[in-house]
């Protein structure tokens, strides 16, 4: 196990490293320099050369990205030329927030669409069964931002009951408190995860209710209850785990058009902003975090996999 | 000089370094074509404009506080008055620095682009020595810490801008190498009220005072230093100037301290800053009680809100959370609605231009020489149809566009062909002008050159017989310009005139397509539609229109344009930069595109001691000294 741990280290340092290379190429490789953007249309040949040499960009690649991921070793992760903060700072502000509104809403998504899919694949094609189904074909095939709308419309302006925004609060604490302003947005996340959910439940439940090993169980008369929830469950959980683990990048990302809408400044927001600004060492900083998580995710969920099914070994 | 407005107006942008009102009841009216001013009871309009402005009025009671909405990417986040290229934009600038420093000159009168001397610290420059030498007269306002604006206050400013530039040219928007301050030659302070600079060569005084020199000032007294503790210097020396830029600079950059470093805290503007959160970019704003301009007694809290994008901006003013906010371009059909929400709007076209340029040296099917001809140019315009556009693609909230100003805002320089449409949209009289000049025009096909030649009814220089009137056009993907070029390459094609069009976007197309940045891709586009630009209010087209202008997008190239504009900068006459505009109202260096209303919402519970404040908002220059809450 502990190799397999180090291994898988090594290996993700490797992946960063690409994705670093990958990345800051590609960005450069567009746009040698963002100067224009950064400094205006009317923006004098000296005064682009200037910035150019300001912040850098009048070297070889090369050796802007070996400066770039010197200072990366170093902790550092730049300074954002269009925010006027380092980029850690930026992240600093933000990161609690995204990872709380996308982590609770990928709990209760959980929460809600692993027993919702058990259900449905035990009473499948009953009533129930085709409800819960066309509800999450319903969500599934409704972009966030029009469900968003609709829940604000319904519950913020035609019966104000909740807030139309999230909290615009920069204390976490007093974000995770404020039910009031936060409902709308954890909602509208998490019923387009449970519709995605519900359904890889669903269909993992029915594949493992085929097998022989449930038929056995209950064939020596073991209590329904019994079969499902030490046969079933388990077995038919296997697959979330992986797409659970390929979620996780999603509390850095997944909820920008959240945040857009429910007007709630986090990481995704920065990240597109940040777009639009040509904003390099932002962009750098966020691909690279956001890769840390994929592989993180992934990393988890191999080792979850183990813990849940000890077939399955690592080596 | 331009100044970054949003992305939007650039892109609209100016979505870069490129834009976007309501009254206690007034009905919407069109302002297209608009020339007439209506007055109902307790509501004025201006020509150009939809909905009204309430009547002053007087505050009562206790101060309240103004919810000024704005989007989170354009939060402020610079504080100091010299503001840098790359921090350029109205927010940091009108919205923000100006509550703190108002400018030199404030740039606008209400809806006319005009300095509005009550609300500015100093004096009308006088010129003399043939425009050479300037002088000035400081108002003796008084610092919040109750000192006053001297002349000492302004020479500080421009001997640390000096310091700044020397250091890189980006460190402050206004400045062209081998301009002001590169061409001052001494400056002294007679008294302590009057600062006289002497030039190296003339400089229109109008566009120093509203183009170039229109910055907030920093106090001598407080500010001279090379680090918080230390000892004022000797700014004068410019080693201590650079010292002090580089403490200043620094300083600023640091912007979760906005609201507690001492330094930004002496103001001389209608407003202190209370509170700044630099994760959102909201930010407070207290009276500030030393201050000598003229305001609403109470004065109220100026609130900045910003909101993550339109559809977040919209659902504040539904729920009626926020007091005042630009009303985001595609929500325009929804103002009638708004009444019953307790709004009231009012829209003006926000001062700038629109237009698709033309690349002047793209060779590809010999365009650089098809563009040259003048009446290609003028056919062009022809075949924009800026009142179908305006009606079809902008809610009817906009107005047509003839030159580099349009007639609302009404400029003080414009002139009279710039009323009214030089060119209008007429297929057949492109058809015409194009027959007329040697063309074998075959609607919906491609119209050829049958009569090459420099004579009159030849096509021109450089164009060979069978040369095809056919290029391409990359545009920004965003609303109204997809809509706008779509509608002109149709009427186009009705004439023989085959546009392809091509997608792109704000950041790739001035990254890639303008001939200063991209030489090399010089022959990959022979027309651009990125949006628009913003000007100052003193509108002369150097940058952009002259020859080598560091705006240059096509490299337009006229000699009697480089003459006047060349007039409007350096000429102490006052109607030059009319000569200019009027000049290039009949060239028609660019394609002009209509003018989009920018428009503001605001409750039904705020007034103001100055209707002009409603107008100031149409021009991202708020003036919330002047407004209160009635109930």
């Amino acid at each position: 196990m502990s190799a397999y741990v180090l291994r898988r280290i090594g290996t993700s340092i490797i992946v960063l490293i690409g994705i670093s290379i990958f990345t800051y190429l590609l960005l450069h490789a567009v746009f040698p320099s963002p100067a224009r953007v950064a400094l205006g249309l009317r923006a004098t040949d000296a005064a682009v050369a200037a910035w150019n040499k300001q912040n850098g960009y009048d070297r070889p690649v090369l050796v802007q990205y070996l400066s770039y991921m010197n200072n990366l070793l170093h902790g550092n992760l730049g300074y954002s030329y269009a925010e006027n903060q380092t980029v850690a700072a930026l992240f600093q502000e933000r990161l609690a927030r995204s990872i709380y509104l996308s982590g609770i809403s990928l709990l209760l998504a959980i929460l809600i669409a692993l027993p919702l899919g058990i259900f449905q694949a035990v009473r499948r094609n009953s009533l129930g069964d085709n409800i819960g189904t066309s509800l999450a074909f319903i969500l599934y095939s409704m972009p966030s931002f029009f469900l968003g709308l609709i829940l604000i419309q319904v519950f913020a302006l035609s019966f104000p009951i909740l807030g139309f925004e999230a909290s615009q609060s920069t204390n976490i604490w007093v974000v995770i408190g404020d039910w009031h302003d936060m409902l709308l947005p954890i909602l509208t996340l998490t019923l387009l995860t449970v519709a995605n959910f519900s359904r890889y439940m669903r269909s993992s439940s029915i594949d493992v209710l085929a097998q022989d090993y449930i038929k056995v169980a209950r064939a020596k008369g073991l209590p329904e209850r019994l079969v499902l929830a030490r046969h079933m469950v388990r077995n038919a959980s296997l697959p979330m785990i992986t797409l659970i683990g390929l979620f996780i990048p999603a509390l850095l990302a997944g909820n920008l058009i959240i945040e857009t809408l429910f007007n709630y400044q986090g990481l995704g927001l920065l990240f597109f902003t940040s777009l639009g600004k040509e904003d390099y060492p932002v962009l750098l900083a966020y691909t690279l975090v956001g890769a840390v998580f994929v592989v993180l995710g992934n990393f988890v969920a191999d080792i979850a996999l183990t813990v849940a099914d000890p077939r399955i070994r690592l080596a | 000089m331009t100044r970054t407005a949003t992305k939007r107006f650039a892109g609209l942008a100016l979505a870069v370094a490129g834009i976007t009102a309501l009254a206690a009841c007034s009905s919407s009216s069109s302002s297209s074509g608009s020339s007439t001013t209506t007055t109902t009871p307790g509501v004025t309009t201006q020509p150009g404009s939809i909905g009204g402005i309430p009547a002053a009025g007087t505050p009562s009671g206790t101060a309240g506080s103004i919810t000024y909405g704005y989007l989170s990417a354009d939060a402020p986040n610079w504080i100091l008055p010299i503001i840098p290229a790359a921090d350029n934009s109205v927010y940091n600038s009108f919205v923000f620095g100006w509550q703190l420093y108002r400018p030199t000159w404030f740039p606008w009168n209400g809806a006319s682009p005009a300095v509005d001397a009550a609300l500015s610290p100093v004096n009308a420059p006088t010129s003399s020595n043939g425009g050479k030498t300037f002088t000035m007269t400081i108002k003796p306002w008084k610092w919040s810490d109750g000192q006053t604006l001297s002349a000492k206050d302004m020479e500080f400013t421009i001997d640390v801008i000096k310091a700044a530039v020397k250091e890189s040219p980006a460190n402050w928007a206004n400045y062209v190498p081998g301009y002001f301050p590169d061409t001052i030659t001494s400056m002294s302070t007679p008294n302590a009220q009057t600062l006289v600079i002497n030039m190296s060569k003339p400089v229109n005084p109008v566009w120093l005072q509203e183009d170039i020199l229109d910055i907030g000032l920093m106090p001598a007294h407080a500010w001279a230093k090379a680090s918080a503790s230390g000892a004022l210097l000797d700014y004068t020396n410019p080693a201590n100037a650079k010292k002090i830029w580089d403490f200043l600079n620094a300083q600023a950059k640091s912007v979760s301290t906005y609201a507690t470093n001492p330094l930004w805290q002496l103001v001389y503007g209608p407003y202190k800053l209370s509170a700044y959160n630099a994760t959102t970019g909201s930010f407070t704003m207290v009276p500030n009680p030393n201050y000598s301009g003229p305001h609403a007694t109470p004065e109220s809290n100026f609130v900045g809100v910003p909101f993550t994008s339109d559809a977040a901006t919209f659902n504040a003013v539904k729920s009626g959370s926020v007091d005042m906010v630009a009303l985001p371009a595609e929500d325009n059909p929804q103002i009638p609605s708004l009444k019953s929400s307790g709004y009231d709007y009012y829209g003006l076209p926000a001062w700038g231009d629109y237009f698709a340029a033309y690349n002047f040296k793209d060779t590809t099917g010999d365009f650089d020489n098809i563009v040259n001809q003048l009446y290609f140019r003028q056919a062009m315009q022809h075949l924009e149809d800026q009142p179908g556009q305006i009606k079809a693609f902008l809610n009817g909230d906009g107005d047509p566009l003839s030159g580099p100003i349009g007639a609302y805002p009404q400029s003080p320089f414009l002139p009279a062909n710039g009323k009214s449409i030089l060119y209008p949209f007429s297929v057949s009289t492109a058809i015409s002008m194009l027959k007329a000049n040697g063309w074998t025009v075959t609607p919906n096909g491609t119209d050829t050159c049958a009569k090459p030649g420099t004579g009159a009814g030849e096509c021109g220089a450089g164009i060979p017989a069978g040369t095809k009137l056919a290029f391409n056009l990359i545009y920004n993907a965003a609303s109204p310009i997809t809509q706008e070029v779509e509608d002109l390459a149709s009427n186009a094609k009705a004439a023989g005139v085959n546009i392809t069009l091509s997608a792109s976007n704000f950041d790739f197309m001035i990254q890639n397509y303008i001939d200063p940045a991209a030489p090399a891709n010089i022959n990959k586009w022979a027309m651009m539609d990125f949006g628009g630009e913003s000007f100052s209010t003193y509108p002369t087209s150097f940058g952009l229109f002259n020859t080598g202008g560091s705006g240059q997008i096509g490299d337009f190239s006229d000699p009697k344009a480089d003459a006047l504009i060349n007039d409007s900068i350096s000429s102490p006459n006052p109607s030059a930069v009319t000569n200019e505009l009027s000049y290039l109202d009949t060239v028609e260096p660019v394609l002009w595109q209509p003018l989009r209303d920018h428009v503001y919402v605001w409750k039904t519970n705020i007034s103001a001691t100055t209707p002009a404040a409603f107008e100031d908002l149409t021009q991202y220059d708020p003036t919330p000294e002047f407004f209160y809450v009635t109930k």
